[in-house]
């Protein structure tokens, strides 16, 4: 029996470990390619994904919502517990919610009287979370809008109050948001009142990392985070959390966005800012004519 | 007899696939969209691994190889990288287990321990060098540890449910005169 085994191996033995070695040799350099030319392969990954997921879908919303629904019934177990908290909690609401219109009559009084005309351009279409990234290791949902709804990488994508995430890698149905938490995200904020510029990096925990502080002095827990637009990639202005402080002492951004159930998610459509290209017609950085230069300012004293 | 006939042997490869992707589809739920503290077990490297030494013609390596790439495109993880590795982890499994006939499930579990081991440390290492952004490495090795622990489920499953078993002499007597 062994006899006959091994002479059956004689001849294929060498076979299978050419094979082995040449399937080897096709894996790493599928890993190389993307390691050099990481957008096309990515681009390959996000169709993959687009041809995969959605087939899945039939499957796993009954799946998801029958999970979900397990565990809302565990908490409803807590229920008068909940109950109770959620009393407390709406009497807190009511003083805010006092203070809350009276800032809003304040606000729209103000705005009336500046003349501001908020950012048209700022619309949104809104996607249904279809998977997560799979793996505990990256931080990212796939949505079910894509390149048929005119999403483009790195726009940035919100649940109701706050910043969730970008968007990265689109198919033609579906798209994919790198969350905030996931360790490849980093995005240029504001810290207010103080004003500070920093980023936010992701470390695959809850509280994103505040890096690049330039003054440590100027921020305090609580103060409120929002995306800065530097870099162009995002619209200014956007919630994204609070300060807060962790126990080593590290600076750290309490997210807004709801993360424990993302369900809806919106895409807003950001078409780049507008470039200040010329220097202006009133001051010249370069004296090309003095005549017209004189006349300039001549004219501007008139009209003073 | 029935347990070598190619119907059998062609089923037993579709069901390969289809727990492949069961397994990716529960990894995909988007149930918990927090950062988790734990990452669960690598059942799909675990099953791979028990089949591998149970029956290799049930997981042909060009099967092994297209389902790891789907999942690492799918997972989200440097493509190849990993399916590489397990492929040729697989592949030593094999032989080893050629070797030695009956060997001891602790043997068994022993050296599928260390080769998963050594395809952590080694995705590690191959990552650093290529200067590729890595995951935590507590997560990395509570995942180990439970794929690990998880493997002798894995084989009772694969064993009782699946009938995925060890061919006994007599068996390979049979494929051996039919070939």
């Amino acid at each position: 029996m062994a006899k006959d085994r091994s002479q059956r191996e004689d001849y294929t033995a060498p076979l299978r470990r050419l094979l082995l070695g040449a399937l080897l040799l096709c894996l790493l350099g599928i890993f190389l390619v993307w390691r050099i030319d990481s957008p096309r392969v990515e681009r390959f990954r996000a169709q993959v994904t687009d041809k995969v997921v959605p087939s899945m879908e039939w499957a796993m919303v009954p799946v998801t919502a029958t999970i979900n629904l397990f565990r809302d019934f565990q908490s409803y177990q807590r229920l008068s517990e909940q109950n109770r908290e959620l009393r407390s909690e709406l009497r807190q609401m009511r003083a805010w919610k006092e203070a809350a219109l009276q800032l809003e009559q304040e606000n729209a009084r103000l705005l009336d009287l500046n003349n501001v005309r908020l950012d048209p351009q700022l619309t949104y279409v809104t996607g249904v979370v279809m998977a997560d990234s799979g793996s505990p290791f990256r931080q990212s949902v796939l949505l079910n809008v894509g390149l048929r709804d005119g999403i483009v990488d790195g726009w940035a994508a919100m649940d109701g109050i706050g910043l969730v995430g970008r968007i990265s890698g689109v198919g033609q149905n579906t798209a994919r948001v790198i969350l905030l938490t996931d360790a490849a995200s980093s995005i240029p904020a504001t810290i207010q009142p103080s004003g500070q510029t920093a980023l936010i990096a992701g470390d695959n925990s809850a509280a994103p990392v505040l890096d690049f502080l330039e003054n440590r002095e100027l921020v305090r827990p609580g103060d409120r985070v929002i995306t800065s637009g530097d870099g162009g990639v995002f619209p200014a202005g956007l919630l994204i959390g609070q300060v807060a402080q962790d126990p080593s002492g590290r600076l750290r951004v309490r997210l807004s966005a709801d993360y424990e159930r993302l369900e809806f998610l919106r895409v807003i459509r950001h078409l780049g800012h507008e470039a200040i290209e010329t220097p202006g017609d009133i001051v010249t950085t370069t004296p090309v004519d003095d005549g017209n230069a004189q006349v300039v300012e001549g004219e501007e004293a008139v009209d003073e | 007899m029935n347990n070598l006939s190619a119907s059998r042997v062609w089923t037993m490869r579709l069901m390969y696939v289809g727990l492949a992707l069961v397994i990716l589809f529960f990894h995909l739920l988007p149930l918990d969209t927090l950062p988790s503290r734990w990452a669960p077990p690598d059942l799909l490297i675990a099953f791979t691994f028990a089949w591998s030494l149970r029956r290799t013609d049930f997981v042909p390596i060009l099967l092994i190889a297209g389902v790891m790439l789907l999942a690492d495109f799918m997972l989200q993880r440097p493509p190849g990288l990993l399916s590489a590795l397990i492929v040729a982890g697989s592949a030593y499994l094999r032989n080893w287990s050629a070797g030695l006939s009956d060997a001891s499930f602790l043997g068994e579990w022993a050296s599928v321990g260390l080769v998963l081991v050594s395809i952590m440390v080694l995705n590690r290492v191959i990552l650093g060098l290529t200067v590729v952004e890595q995951a935590p490495l507590w997560l990395v090795l509570i995942q180990l540890v439970l794929t690990i622990m998880v493997y002798p489920l894995v084989v009772f499953i694969s064993q009782s449910v699946l009938g995925v078993r060890k061919l006994t002499p007599a068996d390979v007597d049979i494929l051996g005169g039919r070939s």
